[in-house]
């Protein structure tokens, strides 16, 4: 099961431009396109949100912990950086994650998966630098909320930038992004084994 | 009362009449004046009551190592030495970086910071955490995205890391509250690492270590329960 976030909604908009761009539009059209294209290449696809709701970052993250063998992607514009770029990123190591009777606290779900989130991270920026120039070659490490709290390979995919003239240049981006992403999630399938979960996959 | 008396009387209040008239709009300006000093905007009340730590006159000046972003390519930090009198007290030397740090370089472009953002308080726990408190501006004026909340994160942690060696954590406060989010997207809950070589890991390895590529990873916290929490230091 692949969890499509499509990032902030309701009252929160997001990043916004000076033409009117909202993120949290952009990023459900996005999801949209997304969607199709994973669900071509036979993957089971659920969102966070399909209409303008805002549900918090513990209602998004539940959605893919709640799944055995999901992975959970948030989208998301930028309000800066260098236009038509797509970066991807996943959370650090958290060393200081503590368990508890081999429990694992909500707060630091995503600590057993950092290391899976990297390699699915790594694939998707890959197949986004190739279509993207100046997009990074590799995934990158940010402290990003919405990740911390998912029990899931978790990453973000963030679109460069509201800041453009015409909305038609982000909109141009999608079905790039969308086949990089269907195109990264299809690579990075085989290597995902959880422990303990043998045989989970999307 | 005779008429000489009266002509001088008249003759006296002409002319305190004719001194009024000239000296009236330049008593209106001066109340004018008077008038926006004692009421100074709140920004500026907030300015003045956080305003950076001045340096005295025995602290040294030496090259502090300010991070902004890069000329070259504005989604990366770039180091550039500045000349600080900056003090050995680690909480005062840390406000003073910070402070400049907020004010930004000289190419504006440059700033990772929001110019209206403001630090209202420093403290170091004895264990090397500091406690950053910031103005709501610099939630309110950052943009909002990934990259540039991480960006504006990792100036301040690397601003601290090169100039403050004591300073081994760092929690960032706004206005006094821990906030879930800078500005919609990076985590404030947690600490961040600010001087990687002091922090070592405490406890759950996940799956396989791997070298963070970012100064600022998240540190979980993980104070043990029971244990009083150490007292802040404050100038």
């Amino acid at each position: 099961m692949v969890v499509l976030d499509p990032a902030h909604g309701g009252t929160d908009p997001g990043a916004r431009g000076a033409q009117g761009i909202r993120e949290s539009d952009l990023v459900l059209d996005l999801t949209f396109q997304v969607r199709r294209a994973l669900e071509a290449q036979g993957f089971q696809v659920t969102q966070t949100r399909s209409g303008n709701e805002n549900p918090s970052f513990d209602d998004r993250s539940a959605m893919a912990n709640a799944q055995r063998g999901a992975v959970f992607v948030t989208l998301h514009i930028s309000s800066t950086g260098l236009p038509g770029t797509a970066r991807v990123y996943v959370l650090a190591d958290m060393p200081g994650a503590v368990t508890t009777g081999g429990m694992l606290s909500w707060d630091f779900a995503q600590a057993p998966y950092v290391i899976l989130s990297r390699k699915f991270g790594d694939a998707v920026q890959g197949q986004l630098a190739q279509r993207f120039k100046g997009s990074p070659n590799s995934v990158q490490i940010a402290n990003v909320r919405q990740l911390r709290t998912t029990a899931a390979p978790a990453i973000a995919v963030e679109l460069s930038s509201v800041s453009v003239q015409d909305r038609g240049e982000l909109d141009k981006m999608m079905p790039g992004v969308a086949d990089a992403i269907a195109r990264g999630l299809a690579a990075f399938r085989p290597s995902y084994v959880v422990a303990g979960e043998a045989g989970a996959r999307p | 009362m005779n008429g000489r008396w009266r002509t001088w009387l008249l003759i006296g209040l002409g002319a305190a009449v004719v001194v009024a008239a000239i000296y009236f709009p330049y008593l209106r300006r001066r109340v004018k004046t008077a008038a926006k000093i004692q009421q100074p905007t709140e920004e500026q009340a907030r300015r003045e009551l956080t305003s950076p730590s001045p340096a005295s006159a025995s602290d040294p000046v030496v090259k502090a190592r300010m991070f902004w972003a890069s000329g070259e390519d504005q989604t990366r930090l770039a180091s550039i030495n500045v000349e600080l009198a900056l003090s050995p007290d680690p909480v005062l030397r840390s406000k003073q970086v910070l402070n400049t740090l907020l004010a930004g370089p000289v190419d504006s472009e440059l700033r990772t910071l929001p110019p209206d953002a403001a630090l209202l308080a420093f403290y170091l726990l004895p264990d090397g955490t500091g406690i950053a408190d910031f103005s709501e501006a610099l939630g309110t004026s950052t943009p909002s995205g990934i990259q540039s909340e991480q960006l504006a994160v990792d100036s301040i942690a690397r601003t601290l890391e090169a100039n403050v060696p004591q300073v081994k954590r760092l929690k960032i406060l706004i206005h006094g509250q821990e906030m879930e989010t800078l500005a919609g997207h990076l985590d404030l809950t947690q600490m961040f690492v600010v001087n990687t070589k002091a922090v070592q890991p405490t406890s759950l390895s996940p799956a396989a270590p791997v070298k963070p590529r970012s100064n600022t990873a998240p540190v979980a916290a993980s104070a043990p329960a029971g244990n009083s929490p150490p007292r802040p230091r404050q100038r």
